[in-house]
């Protein structure tokens, strides 16, 4: 009885260590990781929501804020994308947004890439056999 | 193949497991035709000798098989560097689909049966006639066979996974709209399927425990009753995936999108706790079952009672353990 007590014991005692544990790394490793997937981001094809509460909501991709913004809609008051050559945030609506056969972010295989001017777009599009795409962030 | 200090050791446990069930599935049959045969003393105490030799190699194996489980997850999870495209386990899962998916099925199976062999072992070696010995053998031919299988499917997996393979992760996959795990309970419950997954896990794992605690409080419980317990288990377990994937996985990985059990393995890293408790729980409940079921014979039958309550006191333990964790878990989120 009392060799069960002590099993019991150091069972609890080791069900709170890696509670605790766990609880901290959890909070370490989900910080500036995607809102929708945890992955890590890549800034140059990262996506911003700021919403209407102040709040900010990151996705490492095209794909995943897309994901999202159904979602989270009504609660958007801007989205910012990343012109991928200068690696400059925009405003999602001022963007220029093409599909090619690029993949920038392999674990969704998003293949929407973001320009902030019309001729880098035309570009790409000439260059890796592209098509526009509409702005997914309608608000 | 992707070389690692991992997929080496998973290879070498592989292959040894794969020679010693083949030998001791072979021995362990041929023995269990011999041990009924009439013998002269002589031919008796060789057969007993052979005999415990057999049972000695094989428990070591299969207790490495029961490490393994863990193991093929961990070495998973070292591919993933390597894997273009995979975030978590789920995109090293995609690089040869079938073999992993069946991998991840026949592990769990193949767990459970040993897990019940060495409990029948331990009753047995209580004893001082070994009334199971024949049983013992009979199933251990069998579990052979899963063991053999399983070590191959190890093997050829590891093998197969090649480096810098292109893969989907978890995303395209996992939170799809028409993903079953979301389309069958919402078939059922409507649009607030999530509410009621969530309720009706909580009810049915406390039922479970209750039940449990139950059968701990009778003197000799109905085999009858212990086979619906099991059974009780099964479906209990089959909620508790799919609670998990839709409703408690994304809270406790703050991400409410996304249903990746791996990525809560991840992200959520105690989960795996968790897991392994609720894992072991449910098991204890059908070990308990398949321990009445092949236990009760002889000398073994007197000692039976007191395994039983062992084993269903470790299942209201682990299962009462991996609520609490889940509790805790939602409470601080």
């Amino acid at each position: 009885m009392a060799s069960n007590k002590r099993w019991i014991a150091l069972f609890v005692i080791f069900v709170i260590i890696s509670l605790g544990s766990g609880c901290q790394g959890e909070r370490k490793s989900i910080e500036g990781r995607c809102d929708y997937d945890g992955a890590k981001i890549e800034p140059l094809y990262a996506v911003y929501f700021t919403l209407q509460d102040g709040t900010e909501k990151n996705f490492c991709s095209i794909a995943c804020a897309s994901m999202s913004f159904s979602a989270l809609k009504k609660q958007i008051k801007e989205v910012r994308v990343v012109d991928e050559p200068s690696g400059n945030k925009i405003n999602a609506s001022d963007a220029f947004f093409v599909e090619s056969e690029i993949v920038t972010v392999p674990h969704v295989k998003n293949r929407i890439h973001v320009f902030a001017k019309k001729e880098e777009a035309l570009k790409h599009i000439q260059k890796f056999i592209g098509n526009w795409v509409e702005n997914p962030f309608l608000l | 193949m992707i070389l690692n200090a991992l997929s080496i050791t998973m290879i070498f446990i592989g292959a040894l497991s794969a020679l010693l069930a083949i030998w001791g599935g072979i021995s362990s049959l041929i023995l269990y035709r011999k041990w009924k045969r009439p013998a002269t003393p002589e031919e008796k105490t060789s057969l007993e000798d052979r005999s415990y030799l057999i049972l000695l190699i094989m428990v070591i194996v299969l207790v490495v098989r029961l490490i393994n489980w863990p193991l093929f997850y961990v070495t998973l999870q070292s591919f993933i560097s390597d894997i273009e495209g995979a975030m978590c386990i789920f995109g090293v899962t995609q690089v040869k689909v079938d073999l992993t998916r069946f991998s991840e099925i026949l592990k769990p199976i193949t767990f459970f049966f040993i897990g019940a062999w060495l409990i029948l072992h331990v009753l047995d070696r209580a004893t001082k006639t070994s009334p199971l010995m024949r049983r013992k053998l009979f199933l251990l031919s069998i579990i052979s066979l899963l063991v053999l299988i399983d070590s191959l499917g190890d093997i050829f997996l590891i093998l197969g996974i090649a480096p810098e393979s292109l893969v989907s992760c978890c995303t395209t996959i996992t939170d799809i709209l028409n993903r079953p795990t979301r389309t069958t309970p919402e078939s059922i419950f409507g649009p607030q399927y999530a509410r009621f997954l969530q309720s009706i896990f909580l009810i049915t794992h406390l039922a479970l425990i209750g039940f449990v605690g139950l059968i701990l409080r009778s003197k000799k419980p109905r085999r009858a009753i212990l086979g619906f317990l099991c059974l009780f288990s099964i479906v209990n377990a089959a909620l508790f995936l799919l609670s998990q994937i839709e409703v408690f996985a994304p809270r406790m990985m703050h991400l409410p999108f996304h249903h990746c059990l791996y990525c809560l393995w991840q992200y959520v890293p105690d989960s795996i706790v968790m897991y392994l408790l609720f894992i072991l729980g449910t098991f204890s409940v059908g070990w308990g079952f398949t321990t009445e079921l092949f236990g009760r014979q002889g000398e073994a039958a007197d000692l039976l009672p007191g395994c039983l309550r062992k084993i269903y006191w470790f299942a209201f333990f682990f299962l009462s353990a991996s609520l609490m964790m889940l509790l805790i878990h939602l409470l601080i989120d």
